[in-house]
């Protein structure tokens, strides 16, 4: 009888610190990891330390970041979106497309980026909602069908948005900016910006706030007065509209997009949302655990092939580590269940 | 006791086949504690579900603050200051206690939420209440008495004037239902009208004023809780039953060998300490209220459930049943209160159902001999007389009691010695409900060994050789069928010790 | 229609693969009209296009007849196009690299297959790991393990006997043997699916797992041998992938798990699981080779080919959804 009266707290005198409350367990762990993987890159190859190495690092950040921020919020209700990768070619590609063939202005084909990753997030949205579709086959419905339209749209021909050096190649610049002679990862800070107006977002506003009472608890949720189906609706909409963002991201970073491509990169991005402490089955996650997940995940696919590993090997361990950290969130989950 | 804050008058309410309120009064003051009472089914939460505009009833009156009122949805009620505390908790486990009790309804600072002063005005009603709670703390940390601690706040928060409890106390430890007396005294003081819903005798003498009973969906009476004893509300609930043809004496030889022994058995906070044994051509009852933890018993007897200790032995030897492939291997069925979920495979014929935990035996090499199966599952719809054109019929296309005999079909192909019927005849018609108890007493007849779990006190008294009762849990009684008698049992099953 | 409906042929076939059956037929009529006004002087209808239909056809066979008992459980497999993929590289580089006899080789596929089938399987059944994220993080692994066993190589497999599986010459003629063992091996997976105790089971699980639970089943076992049985088919197909068109890519493979998913959802499997038509599947996979065929015929790029696809799939589990929420 005694033991139950006593509050259900445990853990020990670290996970009951409350800096580390605060920051959170997972969090802190992954951030060692990261510190860990930088230092173990850096102790096997001296070519990892260079300059250039943290600039490809952030070019694999950006995109990967706006991914994985937008997921978060689907798989904060306790859904998914896997139309993401294929989605984030789709749109920048038809984007670009507009710009390189059809002699646009690059704002229209940022618009236009921009608008299709929202429009597709709505689809995806009212499917879920008011399709009552399961959100992995509703979505992986839409990633065949962004699939096949970047390609129709564009003829089959890959696309190159304009480059650094070309007039019109100011979206480049829009993430590496240079002064001087130096170049300089600017990118990062819009994600930085990003990522302090999503944490607000989620921790200081009602939809926010709703969006992780649906995924905690859908039905309580409808019980105290909350419109479950828009909350939903609107975490798949910023999804969508982030991966019109990752694609700008991408397109600005990287060379030739082909078409129909883009496939597999949203198991990177859901990799680092669960990673970095957001729940498969919704309800906890944050944004800042998302981006250190995304920064594993790009110096992961930057650092391996300093140490011999080439593409092939990082699909083997990225898969691996995917399994893992869903893992690790079954097992918190039956934890919690008991 | 101040002024009269509701009246219920006359409420009924049918659904197909059952008449669930039959003009059903009610009437509570500010300023007290209303206890309303029944056995099982006897219609308490459907009353306050028609109050707070869940149901919608068919006929009768609602005077609440001295307006006719129709609550047409919980919130709507909630809105007038009518809330329901309910026994199982409405929580989101990730959001902190004060983020709970302010969803739908968050404290802003223009576009932004204001957590600290959320967590202010949460600690300042925790103070009110002398509740002793963090408002930062994530709900699913807090054992299950704060949580329901919580519920409460978060409809005090919501300027209540009508609180029900429903069975509030079931979960919680000696020490919180202290602290909640304390609360709802506190409420009490403060006018407020307060309907509490329990089983527990005793807590009705120390908390309520008065007292309302209901039996099958009808009401009996109102008493003033100081001027009666527990045997008079306990006459009050159980009233007369009239069952035909019910045991009077046992029908098991004294000297019947035991066929399952089980001996302190513990699986989580509903079952403790659980010893029971069974004879061989005996018909045990389990009786209690809701909740009491006969199925969680069952369910760890069975290896459904992760058990935390006790043992089992099946004539004699001690077994290990880890899972319900052990139970089944020892002869044990189990034939669950809930059919649909884990009873039958619905999208599947008579004979696939009936071959379900015995498909070896109907292997014909490495195929499955069709013609044996359907003349296995012919045998048994034939000896059950369950309706059905034929074997290959879809159960979900049955009856619910002919969905019960299909399930019944499974464990008798399977030819088990000791079947667990866990609430028989739930939702079946009355024809098909006196078939089965034939076929208890045949089964019997040839040997087998039955526990059965029922909330229907005539269906114990009718079918049992032997009665054990149940209460939060524990075992807290076990008699004689020669001894059994209603208040008995009712006793009992309201003990806590 | 209720007279259709109760026909003793339609009620033993399934009124769905009747259905579907009319909407092959009606699509296939389609193309035959529409591609030489579409494209002039060119005809649908000729021996080489039925052939070419039918090498699609044959890989995508295999591959969706395993998805199919997948998700019978109620489950699905992302994994089973780079799987395949993975099972023709390690294979072909035994065979072409390392002078292993085809008929070691052709076993290698099937239990590279298997393998990955097993892991799968025990992550899902015994893991507790969502299905879908399970089998899409071996996806990768086995693009990864592909690509590295073969250096970032193709691998393109010299003819032999074993494309007699696909297709024989007698006399003059062309028999194209393919479509008689995918009808065969259809036949074996119906019989599997409806006559074994694997088969009974994996359809119950999918139906009410805890009622077979509780019935004194071992769920899990059985669960993880739709996962086995679903990659070791991805092993066949890959021996009909390669006998066809020789060559393969490592790396890829992941847009034939959304062909092969679609040919069982369009086939009238359930995705929740415990209803499942093998012969639904059959006629969902010519369905999806005759639209891969007939859009190339009518000069548009096979694009059309994903939107459409995904389009049907959508509307498919709408109606099923729908049905379900009538009947209840």
């Amino acid at each position: 009888m005694a033991d139950k009266t006593a509050n259900k707290k445990t853990g020990n005198a670290f996970t009951n610190n409350p800096l580390v409350k605060l920051i959170g367990v997972q969090k802190i762990v992954v951030l060692l990891v990261l510190i860990l993987l930088i230092v173990f890159f850096r102790a096997n190859s001296t070519a990892f330390g260079k300059y250039s190495t943290l600039l490809s690092i952030m070019d694999y950040t950006y995109y990967l970041a706006f991914l994985a921020m937008g997921v978060t919020f689907c798989l904060l209700t306790g859904g998914v979106d896997l139309s993401i990768g294929t989605g984030m070619f789709c749109y920048a590609i038809i984007g670009g497309y507009l710009i390189t063939h059809k002699d646009m202005p690059v704002i229209v084909g940022i618009l236009v980026t921009m608008l299709l990753g929202l429009a597709m997030g709505t689809i995806n949205g009212l499917i879920v909602t008011r399709g009552g579709h399961a959100p992995f086959l509703a979505t992986l419905c839409t990633m065949m069908i962004a699939r096949g339209l970047g390609a129709i749209a564009t003829n089959s021909t890959s696309v190159t948005w304009p480059a650094y050096s070309a007039a019109n190649g100011w979206t480049r610049r829009i993430f590496k900016i240079t002064i001087g002679n130096t170049k300089y990862p600017l990118g990062l800070l819009w994600v930085i910006l990003l990522m302090i107006a999503f944490s607000v977002f989620l921790n200081r506003t009602r939809p926010g706030r709703y969006i992780t009472a649906i995924g905690s608890n859908e039905e309580a949720a409808r019980l105290s007065g909350v419109n479950v189906k828009n909350y939903k609706m609107l975490a798949y909409m910023i999804c969508g509209l982030c991966t019109g963002l990752a694609g700008l991201a991408y397109s600005s970073a990287f060379q030739s997009m082909a078409p129909s491509g883009g496939g597999g990169i949203e198991l990177n991005a859901i990799g680092a949302a669960i990673i970095g402490g957001t729940s498969m089955s919704g309800g906890s996650g944050s944004v800042v655990g998302t981006i250190l997940g995304v920064f594993i995940m790009s110096v992961l696919q930057t650092g391996l092939p300093y140490i011999g590993l080439q593409a092939n090997y990082q699909q083997i361990i990225i898969g691996l580590v995917l399994i893992v950290a869903v893992y690790i969130d079954v097992l918190k989950n039956k934890r919690l269940a008991r | 006791m101040g002024d009269v804050i509701l009246t219920m008058k006359g409420i009924d309410k049918s659904f197909p086949g059952v008449h669930a309120l039959d003009h059903v009064d009610l009437e509570v003051r500010r300023g007290e504690v209303h206890a309303l009472m029944g056995e099982n089914g006897a219609g308490k939460s459907t009353l306050m579900k028609v109050l707070t505009g869940i149901y919608k009833k068919d006929a009768g009156t609602i005077t609440y603050e001295g307006k006719e009122v129709e609550f047409s949805n919980p919130r709507e009620a909630q809105d007038a200051g009518v809330v329901i505390v309910h026994q199982e908790l409405n929580m989101m486990g990730h959001l902190t206690v004060a983020q709970n009790i302010f969803i739908g309804r968050e404290i802003m600072r223009g576009k932004f939420i204001d957590d600290k002063k959320m967590n202010e005005e949460a600690r300042k009603l925790f103070d009110r209440l002398g509740i002793d709670i963090d408002p930062t703390e994530t709900m699913s940390r807090l054992t299950v008495g704060k949580q329901q601690m919580c519920e409460i706040a978060k409809a005090i928060s919501h300027d209540a004037k009508l609180i029900i409890f429903d069975e509030p106390s079931a979960a919680l430890t000696e020490a919180e239902i202290e602290e909640l007396f304390k609360i709802i005294r506190d409420l009490r003081d403060r006018q407020l009208g307060i309907v509490y819903i329990s089983h527990r005798m005793d807590e009705i003498k120390v908390i309520t004023d008065r007292v309302t009973v209901m039996r099958d969906g009808a009401y009996v009476g109102t008493l003033i809780t100081e001027d009666c004893t527990k045997d008079d509300i306990i006459s009050m609930m159980v009233g007369r039953v009239i069952y035909e043809e019910g045991k009077t004496e046992s029908h098991v030889a004294p000297d019947a060998p035991v066929v399952l022994k089980v001996d302190h058995l513990n699986a989580g906070r509903m079952v403790q300490d659980v010893s029971f044994e069974l004879r061989k051509g005996e018909i045990l009852g389990f009786s209690g209220l809701m909740g009491a933890g006969r199925t969680e018993t069952a369910r760890a007897l069975f290896g459904a459930d992760p058990k935390e200790s006790g043992d089992i032995y099946v004539n004699g030897q001690k077994v290990t049943i880890k899972s319900p492939q052990d139970a089944v291997k020892c002869g044990i069925g189990y034939l669950s209160e809930d059919r649909k979920r884990y009873g039958i495979v619905v999208e599947k014929t008579i004979a696939e159902n009936s071959t379900l935990a015995t498909l070896k035996r109907f292997m014909k090499g490495i195929f499955i001999d069709n013609k044996k199966e359907n003349e296995a599952a012919q045998n048994y719809v034939d000896i059950l007389k369950t309706k059905t054109p034929g074997v290959d019929q879809l159960v979900v296309n049955l009856s619910g009691g002919n969905q019960q005999k299909v399930v019944i079909a499974k464990w008798l192909v399977r030819d088990c010695d000791i079947l667990i019927f866990d609430e028989p005849t739930r939702g079946i018609d009355v024809g098909a409900k006196n078939e089965i108890y034939h076929l208890m007493n045949e089964l019997v007849d040839q040997g087998k060994s039955i526990i059965m779990i029922s909330s229907e006190m005539s269906e114990i008294l009718r079918m049992s050789d032997r009665i054990v009762v149940m209460c939060e849990g524990r075992k807290t009684g076990e008699l004689g069928i020669e001894e059994a008698t209603q208040e008995k049992i009712m006793h009992a099953a309201t003990r806590r010790d | 229609m209720d007279k259709i409906r109760n026909n003793t042929i339609v009620k033993r076939v399934g009124f769905n693969t009747v259905v579907l059956f009319c909407v092959l037929v009606l699509l296939f009529v389609l193309f035959a009209i529409l591609t030489p006004i579409m494209k002039p002087n060119t005809t649908f209808l000729s021996y080489s296009r039925i052939v070419s239909i039918f090498n699609y056809a044959y890989f995508l066979g295999f591959l969706a007849l395993g998805v199919t008992f997948v998700i019978a459980t109620g489950g699905i497999d992302f994994s089973v196009g780079p799987v395949m993929f993975c099972c023709a590289l390690i294979s072909g580089q035994l065979l072409t690299k390392s002078s292993w006899p085809v008929a070691a080789c052709l076993l290698v596929s099937v239990l590279v297959g298997m393998a990955f089938g097993t892991i799968n399987g025990v992550l899902v059944a015994y893991g507790g790991l969502p299905s879908f994220i399970t089998s899409m993080a071996s996806m990768m692994i086995a693009k990864g393990v592909g690509s590295v066993f073969t250096r970032t190589q193709s691998v393109s497999w010299p003819g032999g006997w074993y494309q007699n599986l696909i297709k024989v010459q007698v006399g003059g003629v062309q028999v194209p043997t393919g479509i008689i063992i995918l009808v065969l091996g259809s036949a074996i997976c119906s019989i599997v699916l409806h006559k074994t105790m694997p088969g009974r089971y994996i359809l119950c699980i999918g139906s009410n797992r805890e009622a077979v639970r509780l019935s004194g089943v071992n769920t899990k076992k059985w669960e993880m041998l739709a996962y086995i049985i679903s990659g070791g088919l991805a092993g066949v197909a890959a021996i009909f992938y390669v006998g066809v068109y020789t060559t393969v890519l490592p790396g890829g493979g992941d847009t034939f798990n959304n062909d092969a998913i679609a040919s069982c959802v369009m086939g009238g499997t359930s995705m929740a699981g415990g209803v499942a038509s093998i012969g639904g599947t059959f006629i969902g996979v010519v369905i999806i080779a005759l639209l891969q065929v007939g859009i190339l015929a009518m000069g548009y790029q096979s694009q059309y080919q994903y939107v459409i696809t995904g389009v049907i799939v959508l509307a498919v589990v709408y109606a099923d959804l729908r049905s379900r929420r009538r009947r209840n």
